[in-house]
């Protein structure tokens, strides 16, 4: 019985001195916020109604002059005035038209971008993460191996590549 | 003890009733339950009580007399007493949550029940001494002093989990026990914390011994080379588990030694980098094998009640490395037969220095010695038991004809 007495305890207490420079350790990136829906530009209640309401009346509607000679006055003051206006409200009908078309392909474009934006953020994160998973690991790596375990490690790396590589040259060179 | 003379007036041995929910050897609980059982057998006619079986009867297992209430209790009862504790415990420490009666008719639910016909089972018995399994069986208390309320009374705690032991709803079951019968020396000294009385807890031990033909033939997956074993609980593609991460930080932490990693579903042998894959573990001679020819043990999910993996290592004279939180730490701790570690870096240096030679072999030699001492015989563990319960060979009554 010559070994003197280890007190794990004492053991436990010269790890943690020995280690104690070892207090970096990488930020992980927060939690990641996930899109939620209504942050994308598309609001279809307002293009709905824009595509159900473009089309403005091109010509005098009778049943709204009532009956009598009034009603037929009216309705020949309103032909007379849709005629004399009739080019100039088709031009603005298709202008509406136009801008309809506009906004729907402008907010298709707003949508694609939105969306495009919220997966560059989600790569970026994602990628935040990997680094900040791999600097962990590098720094556990560095802390705890000297450098002939690394050595050791791309010899081993190394000698299984000369493996395969003589393997794919066995091959090559059989009948 | 006073042995109570039987009808005819004639009984030999004092006769014990051991009541327990659960009569096998899976689990921690379960075995050491049996192990307590068989040591008062040297001294006493041990007639166990248990609501399990699918039907009542009587039958003999071994040297016990088996009563099967045919009442078993549900899983889920239990599962629903545990989920409370823990929820309670994270309100805050678990002595302070105050007992009402909604309380305790929703910790008792399911679990009281099946205990019904125990009271009738000991009334034929007449036992001189009851011995219950388990601080949280309130049924199995209520059964005894439905009987006789001045019964002696032993608890065999099986304080697995210290929010449970500080429960304020088992201290009646603390309170009426003459003895509590406690497996390691942190398991008592939570008991004495929360329930006082410290003559009345008593450390036992457990009764495990070294295979010695556990030595004669190595594993063949991962050689003899001195390598580093470590046993999880998980599956072997559950990366996203810590103790998968921790098992890859070894691997990865020391790439010139082989590394033996269980899991539930395979064995993996890691040499340099290649791995080798086998059968998992489920013998307990295999893992035996494994822990004799290994430099150090890691165990990283420890049994909660009294770590027994790591006491076999230790009678194999392999160091262990163990969590901080861990019923396993006494043994590395008071048996200094190993390292604890709270994050994964500690784990990494404590496997380092654990691998140097000086201090492998004075941690080994120190950790056998101690797991030998306390759990590597079986006559002081019989010794310990029937003394607690005050049924000491010595004392074992002569045949009573009066």
């Amino acid at each position: 019985m010559g070994q003197p007495a280890l007190d794990p305890e004492e053991v436990l207490e010269r790890l943690k001195a020995e280690h104690r420079t070892l207090f970096w350790e990488p930020l992980q990136p927060n939690t990641i916020r996930r899109t939620k829906d209504n942050e994308q530009a598309r609001n279809r209640g307002s293009l709905e109604f824009l595509h159900h309401h473009w089309a403005l009346p091109d010509h005098f509607d009778p049943s709204v002059a009532g009956g009598g000679l009034r009603g037929k006055i009216f309705t020949l003051f309103g032909r007379l005035t849709y005629r004399v206006l009739g080019p100039y409200l088709r031009q603005e009908r298709d202008l509406l038209a136009h801008m309809v078309r506009v906004n729907e392909a402008l907010e298709r474009r707003c949508d694609e971008l939105t969306l495009r934006c919220q997966q560059l953020n989600q790569d970026f994160l994602d990628r935040q993460v990997d680094e900040a998973r791999n600097l962990a690991e590098l720094a556990l790596w560095l802390h705890l191996e000297p450098p002939a375990a690394t050595a050791a490690t791309s010899a081993a790396t190394a000698g299984r590549h000369g493996k395969v590589g003589a393997d794919q040259e066995d091959a090559a060179s059989a009948p | 003890m006073t042995v109570t003379p039987s009808a005819d007036g004639r009984r030999l041995r004092p006769v014990v009733a051991l009541l327990a929910a659960h009569w096998e050897s899976k689990t921690e609980e379960g075995w050491i339950t049996r192990q307590v059982a068989g040591a008062l057998a040297w001294v006493a006619d041990v007639h166990v009580i248990t609501p399990e079986g699918s039907t009542a009867g009587t039958s003999t297992d071994s040297v016990f007399t088996l009563h099967r209430m045919a009442t078993p209790i549900e899983p889920a009862a239990e599962l629903r007493r545990d989920l409370l504790i823990e929820g309670l415990s994270e309100t805050g420490a678990c002595g302070d949550v105050p007992g009402s009666p909604e309380l305790s008719s929703l910790l008792d639910q399911g679990l009281v029940g099946p205990w019904g016909d125990a009271s009738d089972i000991l009334s034929a018995l007449q036992p001189d001494l009851a011995v219950i399994a388990g601080h949280q069986d309130v049924g199995a208390l209520n059964a005894v002093d439905r009987h006789d309320p001045g019964l002696p009374v032993t608890l065999l705690a099986l304080g697995a989990d210290a929010d449970s032991i500080a429960f304020p709803h088992f201290a009646s079951v603390f309170a009426r026990a003459d003895t509590v019968l406690a497996v390691t020396e942190s398991e008592r000294l939570a008991i004495v914390e929360h329930h006082g009385r410290p003559d009345a807890a008593r450390r036992i031990g457990a009764p495990l011994s070294a295979n010695p033909s556990a030595l004669s033939e190595p594993n063949g997956w991962v050689g003899d080379t001195g390598y580093l074993l470590v046993l999880t609980g998980v599956d072997s593609e559950d990366e996203e588990h810590p103790e998968y991460e921790l098992s890859r930080v070894l691997r990865l932490s020391f790439p010139d030694r082989p590394v033996g990693i269980t899991h539930t579903d395979a064995f993996c042998a890691w040499h340099g980098g290649r791995l080798n894959e086998g059968w998992p573990i489920e013998r307990s001679s295999d893992l035996a094998r494994l822990m004799a020819w290994a430099r150090v043990t890691v165990d990283l999910r420890p049994g909660r009640l009294f770590a027994r993996r790591c006491v076999d290592s230790l009678l194999y004279g392999t160091p262990i490395v163990v969590p901080a939180d861990s019923r396993a730490r006494e043994h590395a701790q008071r048996g200094r037969g190993g390292l604890w570690f709270e994050n994964p870096a500690e784990l990494a240096w404590c496997v380092e220095s654990l691998l140097e030679p000086p201090t492998h072999d004075t941690i080994s030699a120190q950790g056998l010695s101690y797991a030998e001492e306390e759990y590597g015989s079986t006559d002081r563990f019989v010794d310990r038991v029937t003394e607690a319960c005050g049924l000491t060979p010595a004392a074992a009554p002569v045949a009573v004809t009066t």
